[in-house]
């Protein structure tokens, strides 16, 4: 019988073999660049980026296949026990979330665009939410029952909504990084660069801004379901208690962001940089805040 | 997203020109407008509260002056109450960013979106050829074929993409505009106008609202001042999951009214922790349970005979309910009780000190021969109170305690106005977020048999997208035959 931690695991692995080759999709590609550079033989990129990176397409789909089967299983787990059943009630639960989110997140963005230099980054960091929520002690890995708090249908959709506008925070992070390193790859003029297989700095700039916008709406609607759930909850919908006070600093940072790309010229690095700084402060309020400071929202 | 030139001088620029930091307030209207509306002082307000919250999370709030002194020391405490950092939301500074935003994002609301409006309704626009070549997405084509057909065609093109288009002729050039998402522009400002809506409603909530915590005991039943009429607290009872952990816990409750049906029965309704109940307005909300501090469900008594000290009964009271013990002619009756007992000399009256049990004591009212004794009997400490004229000692050796349930009680009139913001702000963002404004020019010259196009488009956001667009449509018209 298969359980939802087996699954869980099972997810882990194959998205670190998806990490895997997509950084080797991005290095075959740089020889295969040098190769034509220098080569007589006449080897293009083709000849083995392309395998290896439908390679990876395919084991990120099946990773994103059993991690949704894990969550799933999860909850029907919960189900049983429990009589709710949203798979995102604890840490760990909600990890293996976030990174479902981001994994169909990048998906959807490579089946649209065709980028696949990207997944070297947007999975890895799918693949370091499941990796992290593994390493939590397994005391927070199994489906406690919730308190009576939690127990109420808003956990549906409130928590659902807020985790996949992390999602797309952590894409828009990634695309930054890449964006960094092709900067200064470009910069020093490092031609045979690994970062030649990267898409073009302004494809980059453009699919960080779209991330976040949308994950800034999600993110509002997300803390409003929140809002509604704790004037249901406890007759008041704002409290500043430090989750809800979190996502609204991280909403204003992104906000601060949206309205600078209104600006004239505000964008490429020092959005990139922005980018990384945001999606910090989204691990923050998800990981930090609820192991730091004390408050209504500490799953545990 | 640079736009270019022409397109600034066309579209009165959506973005925004001057320097950081550069606030002129020097007295013009205008100017002042100009500030209030700009896009800088809303990115300093936004990185602001962000900041001030941040403070207001890391500092815990509202606790009292000990539990500082005792996590950051005696000077750094005095700095926090100099500067407001102990109760961050409702210092004046905070509550005038907040303000300001507001003002801020009004104020952009009445410069920008007039502007918005009018290109809403605005059908015609003819450009230069120069105005297309200086757009970020461009390109020249010749076709064989005559002007007029050339302009239906593109009419059908662009339609087909689900722009709005229009045409105008000009001696002998023919000008096409096409236009679509104007909606995505519009979803901004519903955004903005939304922020102050939100805050009016916080605003009316905190005037004409309140939130108290009340205590109900089962049985009991409750005047609501506020909504005049009275609360029943009929139950009160908690349900757990298998490992023993709590489920949930309920109240059931029953409003009765005064004023309507001579005070019968209005409405009951058991409430748990995500159900509150709602009348008149007023929301009772399960928040919390406890063990009430004077009553109890049921005691334990045990008695010996003093002159054998042998055990010759032992009864299980309810409250308030007489129990006569014909073998020993003794009638027994729970009439109060003290959690943490206290008793004021000056009065004779007793009390609990505190809510906790510290130290329990249940009144007993001892009937024997007919004559009645009510002792106060400590549930801690057996045996040191004496009944001199009685044959027997009395020792309570367990009790039951009664459960109150805790409600949250709260009003709030603005709450509606809130969601309203609410639902206004989502849908304003999710149109800005998933609707793009995008534009296209076309300039038409007839050269001999054909003609020369010179094709232009621009879009607000999505260059990616708008790219792919852009040159499809141009492989579209370039196939026009
Ligand atoms: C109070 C909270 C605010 C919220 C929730 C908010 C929200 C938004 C959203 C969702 C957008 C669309 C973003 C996009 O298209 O990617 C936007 C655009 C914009 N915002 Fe704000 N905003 C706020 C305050 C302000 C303020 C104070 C200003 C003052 C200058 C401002 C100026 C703008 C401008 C100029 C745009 C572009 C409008 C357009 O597309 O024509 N916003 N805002």
């Amino acid at each position: 019988m298969f359980t939802a931690l087996f699954l869980f695991d099972l997810t882990f692995w194959l998205y670190l073999a998806a990490v895997v080759l997509y950084i080797g999709y991005v290095a075959v590609g740089r020889t295969g660049l040098q190769l034509v550079a220098e080569g007589p033989r006449q080897l293009s990129t083709s000849d083995w980026s392309v395998p290896v990176g439908q390679l990876a397409t395919m084991i990120t789909a099946v990773g994103l296949f059993v991690n949704t089967a894990a969550l799933a299983m999860r909850a029907h787990e919960r189900y049983l026990l429990t009589g709710t059943f949203a798979p995102w009630s604890n840490q760990y639960e909600a990890m293996a979330f976030v990174a479902w989110s981001i994994i169909a997140g990048y998906l959807l963005l490579e089946f649209k665009y065709g980028i696949k230099a990207i997944g070297a980054f947007v999975v890895s960091i799918g693949f370091i939410a499941m990796g992290a929520a593994s390493l939590l002690p397994y005391r927070y890995q199994t489906a406690e029952p919730l308190v009576p708090a939690l127990n109420s249908y808003w956990i549906y959709i409130h928590v659902s909504v807020t985790l996949t506008s992390y999602a797309a925070f952590a894409m828009a992070g990634g695309l930054g990084v890449m964006y960094l390193l092709k900067e200064r790859a470009e910069r020093k003029g490092l031609q045979s660069s690994v970062t030649a297989a990267f898409p073009n700095l302004e494809t980059i700039d453009e699919l960080g801004y779209k991330s976040i916008t949308i994950g800034f709406p999600l993110l509002a609607f997300g803390i409003i379901l929140g809002a509604m759930w704790a004037n249901y909850a406890w007759g008041g919908y704002w409290s500043w208690d430090p989750k809800e006070t979190w996502s609204l600093i991280v909403w204003l940072i992104y906000g601060a962001y949206i309205h600078a790309r209104m600006t004239r010229g505000w964008g490429g690095r020092r959005a990139a940089i922005y980018a990384i700084f945001g999606l910090l402060m989204v691990v923050f309020c998800f990981w930090g805040v609820n192991f730091l400071l004390s408050g209504l929202h500490a799953y545990a | 997203m640079a736009d270019s030139p022409a397109e600034e001088s066309l579209s009165k620029k959506s973005a925004e020109q001057s320097g950081w930091g550069r606030f002129d307030w020097s007295g013009l209207p205008g100017d002042v407008v100009d500030t209030l509306s700009s896009l800088k002082l809303a990115i300093s307000l936004f990185i602001a509260l962000a900041i001030l919250s941040t403070i207001g999370t890391v500092i815990q709030q509202g606790e009292s002056s000990d539990f500082y002194i005792k996590e950051y020391g005696e000077p750094l405490f005095r700095w926090f109450q100099t500067l407001g950092f102990t109760d961050v939301y409702n210092q004046v500074w905070f509550r005038a960013v907040l303000g300001l935003l507001i003002v801020n994002s009004l104020t952009c609301f009445y410069k920008r979106f007039p502007g918005i409006w009018r290109s809403m309704r605005q059908s015609q626009i003819t450009v230069t050829p120069t105005f297309i070549g200086a757009l970020k997405q461009h390109a020249k084509i010749s076709i064989g074929r005559e002007g007029g057909h050339v302009a239906e065609k593109m009419i059908d093109i662009f339609g087909s993409k689900g722009y709005r288009v229009s045409a105008t002729r000009i001696d002998k050039d023919i000008s096409v505009f096409a236009t679509k998402g104007i909606m995505g522009r519009v979803g901004a400002h519903v955004a903005h106008v939304s922020a102050a809506v939100i805050v009016l409603g916080g605003l009316i909530g905190s005037v004409t609202g309140f939130r108290d915590f009340g205590v109900g005991l089962p049985g009991q039943t409750y005047w609501i001042p506020q909504g005049e009429f009275n609360l029943t607290v009929d139950k009160f009872w908690m349900d757990y999951y298998e490992n023993g952990a709590i489920k949930s816990y309920n109240s059931t409750l029953s409003v009765s009214d005064p004023l309507v049906d001579n005070g019968k029965k209005q409405l009951t309704k058991t409430i748990t922790v995500n159900d509150p109940l709602v009348y008149n307005g007023i929301w009772f909300y399960q928040s919390s349970y406890g063990d009430h501090w004077d009553q109890i469900d049921k005691a334990k008594v045990l008695i010996k005979e003093k002159s054998s000290d042998q055990v010759v009964s032992d009864v299980m009271l309810d409250w308030k309910v007489p129990m006569e013990i014909p073998d020993l002619g003794l009638i027994l009756n729970v009439t109060g009780f003290a959690a943490d007992f206290a008793f004021d000399s000056e009065t004779k009256q007793v009390s609990s000190k505190t809510s906790e049990h510290n130290n329990p004591a249940v009144q007993l009212a001892i009937t024997e021969e007919n004559k009645t004794v009510t002792p106060w009997l400590f549930v801690d400490f057996p045996g040191i109170i004496d009944i001199p004229d009685s044959k027997y000692a009395f020792e309570i050796t367990a009790y039951g305690p009664s459960k109150y349930t805790g409600l949250q009680i709260a009003k709030n009139p603005g709450i509606t106005i809130v969601w309203t913001g609410c639902l206004m702000i989502v849908v304003g963002m999710a149109l800005s977020s998933f609707i793009f404004h995008r534009r296209l020019w076309v300039n038409i010259q007839s050269e001999g048999e054909g003609t020369v196009l010179h094709v232009g488009g621009n879009t607000h956001k999505g260059q990616i997208d708008f790219t792919r667009e852009f040159s499809e449509l141009l492989e579209r018209i370039q196939g026009i035959a």
